[in-house]
């Protein structure tokens, strides 16, 4: 059943034309993977579902509901779509426990003791039950990462957009997000994940979609895209990964 | 985000710094505030049966006006070394000039501190959707708020007074307010002079907080965004909790500023400290003590409220925003 269809996206900063006519579904379910090298509109795609950036023309379908229609509202749509930044994005002057809480308490209207125990549930999923009281200040990247897929989760969204979870990470720090992002794909969540990040894309990938230029050049499960790309293109940005150590 | 990046908070640092180590600073503003609150006590709250008279100051001068003479009397006997002994004679000539004004001008402080808690406390309350508006609001808000903002930072405070107690029907609607002069509710013109305070203070608040808002990282509006949250209510628990604390070194010169600019409300009769030493000063000749007396008293708030505003700032630190310690 389809959760997502991207229709035919156009979007232009000026007269850049950085989306050129994306199209794509996903079932629910799904684990896809947004791939291109950097300026190909990956992050922009995501960002025009939760209406963070507006399209210029085309459509999204989120589990049915048109994301812009002048009657859906974004601050509802969003609450169905949870969204992981590339610099955590934490809300700095409140705890790991109060990030997750605040959207509980002021979107969704919990009361502050259950709120409080669904976060530390949220912060306990994602290995974090000890650092409930430490500031994002205090967190190495790899946790607030996590603080951060949390906070997303909490809102309990019936899709993750990911944006380049782990770009900003030390090498070393990658794989603790990964595994939590591989443990969420196994438990069923459909997630749209913005990444080079070959290990999670072979292993928990659906589908992955390549990106070029604001195009999908090509899509395909990541077994056929990785050893079979059928356009030259693909190959010589995969190739290019490779030798870069991913 | 991370928390190399410098702040705000460490940029403007440029307050009054006290070294609390000198233990004579702080024994000197102990004494000071012992004595102020001891004179409000005694001058506004004590029935005048059992109060010390209002206008006599705790410590007679005459013992100091005839120490000074004596001493005086004999370095002058002395020839050249007796310059030393000079010196203290007209320390002591000094303190027995000032004694009897002290009580004038610890109810000129009163005022002085009711005008800028007023004006800091009422100005904040405006400044805070003014600097708002200025950031995040569309094109006629924004202008609304840099028009305010530059119309008072542009004309002189003393003048914006004149036009509210003179230019404006003001003091004519608040002398009509039932109340108002009776008791501790203050009297018209602290009432126009509070105004001013307020709305002068609020547009330089106002742009102290605008560039405090402006160092809060864009996403963390996104991310509030992002779970849901409208606009308002993203700036409302996410931008401003931290903007707030990035503001407080340069929120902290405006108190120091207001502290001292609220002398101009001596110009439309307010009673506060500076009028109080200049017509003391005026009705004795003894310009010298009653200004150095006064700016001492200024010293004394603007040093306490530097070392107030450093207790909020460390209060309300949280790592990786302000405060000095993670500095």
């Amino acid at each position: 059943m389809t959760l997502l269809r991207v229709e035919d996206v156009h979007k232009s900063y000026g007269d850049e034309e950085v989306l050129k006519g994306v199209s794509f579904e996903m079932d629910r379910g799904d684990v896809d993977v947004l791939m291109g090298p950097s300026g190909s509109g990956k992050s922009t795609m995501l960002r025009c579902i939760n209406r963070l950036t507006e399209i210029d023309s085309g459509g999204i379908w989120l589990d049915g509901t048109p994301v812009y229609d002048p009657e859906t509202d974004v601050n509802e749509l969003r609450q169905d779509v949870g969204m992981v930044f590339q610099d955590f994005n934490l809300f700095a002057h409140l705890t790991a426990l109060e990030n997750i809480t605040l959207g509980l308490k002021r979107v969704l209207g919990v009361p502050e003791a259950e709120a409080t125990e669904r976060a530390a549930d949220h912060l306990a999923q994602v290995g974090l039950a000890a650092q409930a009281d430490s500031y994002p200040a205090e967190l190495s990247g790899g946790q607030q990462q996590r603080v951060g897929i949390a906070r997303a989760l909490a809102m309990e969204p019936k899709l993750m957009l990911f944006d380049e979870p782990t770009s900003a990470l030390d090498p070393e720090l990658v794989g603790e997000v990964v595994e939590v992002m591989r443990d969420l794909a196994e438990r069923g969540m459909t997630m749209l994940v913005v990444s080079h990040e070959m290990g999670f894309a072979r292993s928990a990938a659906d589908d992955i979609h390549f990106l070029d230029s604001g195009r999908i050049v090509e899509s395909g499960p990541p077994e056929q895209l990785f050893q079979r790309p059928e356009h030259d293109r693909t190959s010589e940005f995969l190739t290019g990964l490779q030798s870069n150590g991913h | 985000m991370s928390a190399e990046e410098p702040s705000v908070a460490d940029e403007v640092r440029t307050t009054v710094t006290v070294d609390t180590d000198r233990p004579w600073a702080l024994a000197g503003l102990v004494a000071f505030w012992g004595w102020l609150l001891l004179r409000w006590t005694n001058d506004f709250l004590l029935p005048d049966g059992l109060a010390f008279p209002s206008d006599q100051s705790f410590v007679p001068a005459a013992p100091f006006a005839t120490a000074a003479e004596s001493l005086g009397a004999t370095a002058a006997s002395l020839g050249v070394a007796g310059a030393p002994l000079d010196v203290v004679a007209g320390l002591l000539g000094f303190v027995a000039g000032a004694i009897p004004s002290l009580p004038s001008l610890a109810r000129g402080a009163w005022l002085t501190i009711v005008l800028t808690v007023a004006g800091i406390a009422f100005g904040f309350v405006l400044a805070v959707p003014l600097s708002v508006a200025r950031v995040y609001g569309g094109r006629g808000l924004r202008w609304l708020s840099l028009s305010y903002t530059e119309l008072i930072r542009g004309t002189p405070l003393l003048a914006q007074l004149f036009v509210l107690y003179f230019g404006l029907p003001l003091t004519q609607i608040i002398r009509e307010v039932p109340g108002v002069g009776v008791g501790f509710v203050p009297a018209t013109a602290v009432w126009v002079a509070i105004i001013g305070f307020t709305l002068n203070s609020a547009a330089y608040q106002a742009e102290y907080i605008r560039s405090a808002l402006e160092s809060v990282d864009a996403g963390q509006l996104t991310a509030a965004r992002s779970i849901g949250l409208s606009k308002v209510d993203g700036i409302r628990y996410v931008v401003l909790p931290q903007g707030l604390r990035y503001a407080i070194p340069g929120w902290s010169n405006e108190l120091v500023y207001l502290i001292k600019y609220s002398s101009l409300a001596a110009f439309i009769t307010v009673r506060e400290l500076f009028f109080q030493a200049e017509s003391i000063a005026n009705d004795t000749f003894r310009y010298t003590e009653l200004f150095v007396l006064a700016a001492l008293f200024y010293l004394a708030l603007v040093v306490s409220a530097s070392l107030l505003m450093n207790l909020v700032e460390d209060r309300t630190a949280i790592p990786g925003i302000g405060g000095k310690r993670q500095a």
